[in-house]
């Protein structure tokens, strides 16, 4: 960090100064002008959250995107469709059983099974050409699409999450205060908060794994140099499907969660393919902080954007990708190669 | 690129005339803690042939991909004809005469041996970015097609190269390296896994080359390598080691220590 | 610089006969093609002539606009479609529509060319930042730009009109032809998507086609040849984008509208399906896989009901096949085409880089 700031004088600056009105304008109370020219606090403050937990979601999808592309070299563009299995998943066993918990345990088994069958059916024989791969997981995520229509129909879906998580907590965080001097606090639904909880919680678990474990050195040696990987007499075919259904069991995982906070229809998959590759693109190919930063950027930009200029809040997204790949086309957080 | 960008074009030209063909100053190339090249200086006059020796991991082929900019050197400057090229992406100081072949044949395995040699020529000419297919006086395409005949390829001119054989490909990474008029040309181990005729013929075609064309040659082939050079550059670990005559070399004492009595092909 | 003195080909008449007599040998089968579809007007309804011959000949260019930088220059881009939609959309916005309101009526000699430079410039930038990064990036980055481009055109109302677009566009009237009379235009599209595969084929031979094999081939001895890699690839854009624009024109005049349906990820996505399944190897294979995505497009509904399915289930039926060619056939249906015909007789496509 300090290497940084003594290389980067004026980029640490920068940071530095918007770290901190940020701080301020999340902490203090917003005086008269603010609220005229910017809106009210309270409104910022939901933009604000529904950014960062929207950023958890996405990190939950882009984490296992990352992880499948980093170690496989494989552009899996059926992770949308792995996203929304997931949520279908999560519903049945939820609605059927009424243990919201088990439905995560039941999208992550079933949907991390998938990834397995894929692995040894589809991707094991089509070793090292990327491109096939890559068209292959098109055609599925085509079948896997229509299946669920049919299956499910275009409705929409949601889960339903337990007592003990529904509803608004008040948070310490001051929107305004009344005539008579009594503070008014942000109340907010407590099933994001814990939503995000999960992803923080997540992700650090598979950045420890990755960085900690033998098997997260051996995947971490597999995305720098494959042959090599091989070479040491490690059996890759294995760690591969590992990979893969870990992957796609985080997908899983995140249709569940999707499902509860927002909902599940046809079109999803596509929506979480494409938040997941701009995700992956801001934040860096194969990097799971990559993945963190970027699903970070993304849902803030996505929720401020809709509250400050709605018509626009797509373009600002995409803006913040092609500046990313303009300035450093490997993305934030990803190391040199690209 | 700006100081280039400011230099004057006289200033550029006149010194082209007199200096040497390669000057290398001071050259340092860092792989993290590594260091493949530590201040290399060298410089080769215009028409000089010279070899380059050493053993694997002495820096050979770093020292080439530095001067033909696949990569930037740490520090130090490349001067080429007179010009200083270290910034100069690689396509730009072919674009001033220097060409290199590979060590491993870098050739385009989906076009055919005609065409390889005719997009050789084209890159440094201004027809690079035509529309308009050659005609068949086309004077490119005559070169093209001479090339293909000097490096004895003309039989197999509209076959696809990823089907010729090994020798025939070294044979064609001479032929694109020759492609349009080069000044200075750098060969990494031409002669590496080709048969006793094919190096006689190899030999012969670098001692027939043009006099005005000078080259730097990676060989560890030390017949090939004392016959067609005029001054030899040993290298090791990284530095220069050594440089003088081929017979001074030979003759040398810790040359032959290190190298020729070695046991080292 | 002791470059190669050459006449510079530019001046040099086009008609001459090229290096190599690669064309020289027509076959038969390109005359009986060629034939057919200059003759379907006389046998085929308009219904055949515009929704199937024309629909699949237009997705033939856009993907033929695909082929001609994945086969040559082996990059996948996924924004091809949108590049057409631009062309399409400003041609509306430019031009005549039912949406008084946002149409600037600009006679169509002016809205058409202008319409085509915007594409092509777009498709220019996308190419410069997708080049930035190589292989298989290029397929993320430029699903990214399509995806953006649909939300974008649906949100926005004030020049794109949001979900509704525009409608009522029509072909005009020029050199004192109606191309709005469904003859009229078959031949239009015909003659278009014609020229754009002569084109793409004398391209290829071409120094910049070869340029751009080669670059696909081994970037990294391009550049030691003296080529600029980037400049090539992002030319290649240029070239591409150019095909989709004039294809994107005529779709909205054939469909008559254009909105955001017509720039969405899935029509984005069938584009790269309709390539691959044809063929990449070969600008033919575009059109064969765009008859094909055609028919049963057109047909499949009554098929898939007449066998008591849904006709929904129709993006099953085009996800499986897709998936059988991927597996059985990486050269899509011309390569299985060619491994048939080199078990019996030569190739029987010209220009085709067989080993001689």
């Amino acid at each position: 960090m300090s290497a940084f700031a003594s290389r980067h004088p004026i980029w640490s600056l920068i940071v530095f100064v918007a770290a901190a009105a940020l701080l301020w304008a999340i902490f203090a109370a917003w005086p008269p002008g603010m609220v005229a020219w910017a809106g009210s606090k309270k409104i910022f403050l939901n933009a604000f959250f529904n950014g960062i937990t929207l950023g958890g979601l996405y990190f939950l999808v882009a984490s296992g995107f990352t992880l499948i592309f980093g170690l496989m070299r494989n552009v899996n563009l059926a992770h949308g469709s792995l996203y929304m299995l997931g949520g279908y998943v999560g519903y049945e066993v939820s609605a059927l059983t009424g243990y919201w918990l088990l439905s995560f345990v039941a999208a992550f088994i079933v949907v991390g099974a998938l990834g397995v069958l894929l692995q040894l059916f589809v991707f094991q024989r089509m070793e090292g050409q990327d491109l096939r791969q890559t068209l292959v997981t098109i055609g599925i995520s085509i079948v896997l699409a229509d299946l669920m229509l049919w299956i499910w129909g275009g409705n929409f879906y949601q889960i339903l999450a337990p007592g003990w998580l529904s509803g608004p907590v008040k948070l310490p965080l001051v929107t305004a205060v009344k005539s008579n001097g009594e503070a008014v606090y942000l109340t907010y639904p407590v099933v994001r908060l814990a939503v995000f909880g999960a992803a923080v919680v997540l992700g650090v678990a598979v950045w420890l794994a990755l960085n900690k474990t033998r098997i997260g050195m051996l995947i971490r040696a597999g995305v720098d140099d494959r042959d090599m990987l091989s070479a040491t007499g490690v059996r890759i075919q294995r760690v591969f499907i590992l990979v893969f259904a870990f992957g796609a069991g985080l997908a899983g995982v995140a249709g569940v969660v999707g499902g509860t906070f927002q909902s599940i229809a046809p079109g999803e998959d596509i929506r979480f393919l494409l938040a997941s590759l701009v995700v992956v693109i801001v934040g860096g190919m194969g990097s799971i902080p990559g993945a963190a930063l970027g699903a970070l950027i993304i849902g803030l930009s996505e929720q401020l954007g809709s509250v400050y200029f709605p018509t626009y809040a797509v373009v600002l997204t995409f803006l913040i990708m092609v500046v990313v790949l303009a300035f450093r086309p490997q993305g934030l957080l990803a190391s040199g190669r690209t | 690129m700006s100081a280039v960008a400011t230099r004057s074009i006289a200033e550029r030209l006149s010194s082209a005339g007199t200096a040497n063909a390669l000057e290398l100053r001071g050259v340092t190339k860092l792989f993290g803690a590594l260091a493949a090249l530590t201040d290399i200086s060298l410089s080769v006059s215009p028409g000089e042939r010279r070899a380059v020796l050493g053993s694997n991991g002495a820096g050979k082929t770093t020292l080439f991909n530095c001067i033909t900019g696949d990569f930037l050197p740490t520090s130090g400057t490349i001067r080429l004809f007179g010009e200083d090229v270290t910034r100069f992406p690689a396509h730009e100081r072919i674009r001033r005469g220097l060409r290199r072949t590979y060590q491993i044949s870098q050739l385009f395995p989906g076009l055919s041996v005609l065409d390889n040699v005719y997009l050789a020529c084209c890159g440094v000419s201004r027809s690079r970015f035509s529309f308009i297919r050659p005609r068949r006086d086309d004077a490119l395409l005559a070169t093209a097609e001479q090339l293909t005949e000097a490096v004895h390829l003309r039989d197999v001119r509209d076959i696809k190269v990823a089907v010729l054989s090994y020798g025939q490909q070294r044979q064609l990474e001479i032929a694109l390296a020759l492609a349009g008029a080069p000044r200075f040309v750098l060969f990494d181990e031409p002669a590496a896994g080709l048969s006793p005729t094919e190096r006689r013929e190899l030999v012969e075609i670098l001692t027939n080359l043009p006099g005005h064309m000078g080259f730097i040659i990676i060989e560890h082939d030390m017949d090939v390598a004392l016959r067609v050079a005029e001054r030899v550059t040993m290298m090791h670990n990284g530095r220069i080691f050594k440089e003088g005559l081929p017979e001074e070399i030979e003759a040398d004492p810790e040359v032959q220590a290190l190298y020729l009595g070695g046991g080292h092909a | 610089m002791t470059a190669v003195s050459a006449k510079s080909p530019r001046l040099t008449a086009t008609t001459q006969a090229p290096a190599r007599p690669a064309t020289g040998e027509i076959p038969g089968l390109y005359w009986v093609v060629g034939a057919l579809l200059v003759l379907a007007p006389l046998f085929c309804s308009h219904f055949v002539l515009l929704q199937i011959l024309g629909w699949a000949m237009i997705l033939g260019m856009i993907a033929l606009s695909l082929m001609f930088l994945a086969g040559y220059g082996g990059m996948v881009s996924l924004v091809q479609l949108t590049i057409a939609g631009i062309a399409g959309y400003l041609t509306a916005i430019l031009g005549t529509s039912a949406v008084s309101g946002i149409s600037l009526n600009w006679p169509w000699w002016l809205a058409v060319p202008v319409a085509m430079l915007v594409a092509v410039v777009f498709g220019t930038l996308v190419g410069a930042l997708a080049v930035r990064t190589a292989g298989i990036y290029t397929i993320m980055i430029t699903l990214a730009i399509a995806a953006a481009f649909f939300y974008f055109v649906q949100q926005n109302y004030a020049v794109f009109n949001g979900f509704t677009g525009f409608n009522n566009l029509i072909p005009p009237v020029f050199l004192g032809v109606d191309w709005h009379n469904p003859i009229a235009f078959y031949y239009l599209i015909l003659s278009c998507a014609a020229l754009a595969y002569l084109a793409v084929l004398y391209v290829a031979r071409t120094p910049f086609g070869l340029a751009l094999q080669g670059v696909r081939d081994n970037a990294r001895r391009m550049a030691a040849l003296g080529f600029s890699v980037t400049a090539h690839r992002i030319a290649a854009y240029s070239v591409a984008s150019l095909i989709a624009a004039v294809a994107g024109v005529l779709l909205v005049w054939l469909n008559a509208q254009v909105s955001p349906g017509t720039v969405a990820v899935g029509p984005a996505i069938d584009i790269l399906i309709i390539a691959v399944v044809g063929g990449i190897g070969h600008p033919i294979g575009a059109f064969i896989g765009a008859l094909i995505y055609v028919i049963l497009r057109t047909f499949a509904l009554d098929a898939l009901v007449a066998v008591g399915l849904s006709g929904e289930r129709f993006q099953l039926l085009i996800g499986l096949g897709f998936l059988i060619i991927v597996f059985g056939s990486p050269d899509g249906l011309l390569g299985l085409w060619t491994k048939l015909q080199n078990r019996s007789q030569r190739g029987i496509l010209p220009d085709r880089e067989v080993s001689r």
